[in-house]
């Protein structure tokens, strides 16, 4: 029982390192431009498909994964160059609307050159590999993931907080007007913060292509299932995208483990359903999320 | 930049059709949309079968999203729902279509109804995610109750044009009307059909905008504090807009089921459907009904012609045969789309104002 419990969990965490890392990835674009970026869906089926391409050209794994992070980040970047740019100013709503055809020209884009057919990812342990941990069996792909997962976490905060470019990221995001007026150039710290969404769509991709070990076109559509994490989390706060990323991954297993027997006919799949339930739940208490920025408002 | 000429007098800021260009545009669409079914083959009747459903749907997101502001994108949740409540109540109780279609309205909006208090605590993206909930929900639900919807296996839609088990009746759908000269097929009598809800919604809609009600959503869409010190009541305003608005979703869910004539639901689906009506109404134009209708029409248009252009491509690029026939219609729609909205955030509204603008003021710039 407690076996089974801790290896719900293990499954749990890394599912939720996924959702976490693609969670930050919208509020990190969020925060710099108010736009939520539905092309960052796209974008985790494109880093684990050049992930596969690479592995599949005779790369190392490990410099194919950075590989097929950096190329994420840069197509993200063009992204923001080609389409984000000349919609700044314009209204908020018609350029994320904008962002689902740019999400839905990248799909096709994929399926192009990529084609349907699911494939594994590879790893250069077996995939079905997996350590025993107080009792429960764990896949050690899941434990990678999770690294990963924290380390990519890690850094961005360092990245964030630390760094020059981090600062001039986090004004731009506050008040464009005021980062210019102080010689914050805001388009190629933009271009920066696409960039670093990219990479970690990119590090997600490789993830989520990881823990099923399958990586096919609609890979991306898993971020239909982190929807709820950003918004639990609040939409402005990367740290509660993280850690609702962590909740919703943890909730979904234990829901699937316990709550779908219960509900009978009702439950098959309610997992799926179940983290909205819970994001409209604590909505209704805390409508900006756990961690969201209540703006007061003027007339 | 588009402006409207300066009205001086409260009876032009009235009018319904305030100036000659809406009359001579009736008076081309009217006589055009009833001989459209005599003028052409069976395929663009679909065609233009599909743009009364999507009109119809797209006017009832135009209400939330155009006139109140609200983002959503849980509006294939209704239309489903009006949807399966259309086939369902055929079924079960071999109810005629054109009497389940308004109950399907029904059904939709008291679930639209339901989410109109979560629009008074939440904004922006945050009611958008909540709706897109609602329609995952909505979606678990119609799955899993299988005894109603079938699940997964779909559902037919009767086309009963009386009750059944009753003496009396109107015919049968299914067969062909002679009325003199004029030979009416089923897909001919539901174009009537639809053309007539779509009628009515459109000016139901353009009549919208000119009440009360209409110009409350707009004020509380426009900024929503500066209304409530005006006198208007908010929460009125928003919950009235959900209503409204997955009622004539409910509506159009309907004439979906009836034009498609089997229901089938997946998560996919029911999300890409939600964001082909964003699509509709932002390439259209946001807040007008006008963009709702033309952006229907474009929309639906552009679904055969992608697979035309792309037979025609095939031969030059053979990597597109990969996709899908649904996915070229997808990929030709979005870059569309996307080129459109970065010259014109406006849509096609604002070509139409701009162009209107250039004949009005011509020989001069401005």
């Amino acid at each position: 029982m407690m076996g089974n419990l801790i290896q719900l969990l293990a499954g749990g965490l890394s599912l939720g390192a996924a959702y976490a890392l693609v969670a930050l990835g919208f509020v990190v674009i969020y925060r710099a431009s108010t736009v939520l970026n539905f092309a960052h869906m796209p974008l985790l089926t494109t880093g684990a498909f050049l992930m596969v391409g690479l592995c599949k050209m005779g790369v190392p794994w490990g410099l194919s994964a950075i590989g097929a992070m950096v190329l994420t980040g840069a197509l993200a970047a063009a992204v923001e160059r080609g389409v984000m740019r000349p919609m700044i100013g314009k209204d908020i709503v018609v350029t994320s609307i904008l962002t689902i055809f740019v999400a839905f020209f990248l799909e096709a884009m994929v399926i192009i050159l990529g084609g349907v057919e699911q494939r594994g990812m590879p790893t250069p342990w077996d995939t079905m590999r997996t350590v025993p941990i107080l009792g429960a069996k764990v896949l050690v792909n899941s434990l990678v993931s999770l690294a990963a997962g924290l380390v990519a976490l890690g850094g961005f905060f360092a990245l964030i907080n630390y760094t020059k470019l981090g600062v001039a990221m986090r004004a731009a995001a506050s008040d464009q007007e005021a980062s210019l007026a102080h010689g914050i150039p805001v388009g190629k710290i933009l271009s920066a913060t696409w960039f670093f969404s990219g990479v970690l769509a990119g590090l997600g991709g490789i993830m989520l292509g990881m823990f099923p070990n399958q990586v096919d076109p609609l890979l991306g559509t898993i971020a239909l299932r982190a929807f709820p994490a950003i918004i639990l989390g609040g939409l402005e706060s990367p740290l509660g995208a993280v850690l609702a990323g962590f909740i919703m991954g943890i909730l979904e297993v234990l829901a699937q483990a316990y709550l779908n027997p219960a509900l009978g006919a009702f439950g098959q799949n309610f997992h799926g359903v179940f983290p909205y339930l819970f994001m409209i739940l604590v909505l209704i208490v805390r409508p900006h999320g756990l961690f969201g920025v209540q703006e007061v408002k003027r007339a | 930049m588009p402006t409207k000429p300066l009205q001086t007098r409260y009876e032009d800021d009235q009018k319904l059709f305030p100036d000659m260009w809406h009359k001579v545009g009736l008076a081309i669409a009217i006589p055009l949309a009833l001989a459209y079914p005599f003028l052409v083959n069976s395929q663009w009747l679909t065609v233009g079968n599909q743009a009364w459903v999507y009109i119809v749907g797209a006017i009832g997101m135009m209400i939330l999203t155009g006139f109140c502001g609200q983002f959503s994108v849980g509006h294939a949740a209704f239309i489903y729902l009006g949807g399966y409540t259309t086939a369902i109540l055929g079924e079960q109780l071999g109810m005629p279509f054109w009497m389940a279609i308004p109950f399907g309205g029904l059904v939709a909006a008291a679930v639209g109804l339901s989410v109109g208090p979560f629009a008074l605590r939440l904004e922006g993206y945050y009611l958008a995610i909540v709706t897109l909930g609602l329609l995952f929900l909505v979606n678990h639900t119609l799955m899993s109750a299988e005894p109603l919807t079938h699940g997964a296996m779909g559902i037919a839609v009767p086309m009963h044009t009386w009750f059944p088990d009753e003496p009396g009746g109107l015919g049968n759908f299914s067969e062909t009307l002679n009325l003199g000269p004029i030979e009416l097929t089923v897909e001919r009598k539901l174009y009537f059909f639809f053309l007539l809800i779509a009628l009515v919604s459109a000016y139901g809609a353009k009549n919208l905008m000119r009440t009360n009600t209409g110009r409350a959503m707009m004020a509380v869409r426009d900024h929503d504090i500066a209304a409530e010190v005006m006198g208007i009541n908010p929460a009125r305003a928003k919950i009235t807009s959900f209503g409204l608005s997955s009622f004539v979703a409910g509506i159009a869910g309907g004439m979906y089921a009836c034009q498609q004539q089997y229901l089938t639901i997946d998560q996919g689906m029911s999300f890409m459907m939600s964001i082909q009506y964003i699509a509709i109404i932002v390439l259209g134009g946001i807040g007008t009904v006008f963009g709702a209708v033309w952006g229907a029409i474009v929309y639906v248009v552009l679904n055969p012609l992608a697979e035309e252009l792309f037979e025609v491509a095939k031969p030059l690029l053979p990597m597109l045969s990969g996709l899908s026939s649904h996915q070229q219609a997808t990929l030709l729609f979005s870059v569309v789309v996307v080129v459109l909205l970065i010259f014109e955030p406006l849509g096609l509204l604002g070509f139409w104002l701009r162009t209107k603008r250039y004949f009005m003021a011509w020989p001069f710039k401005y």
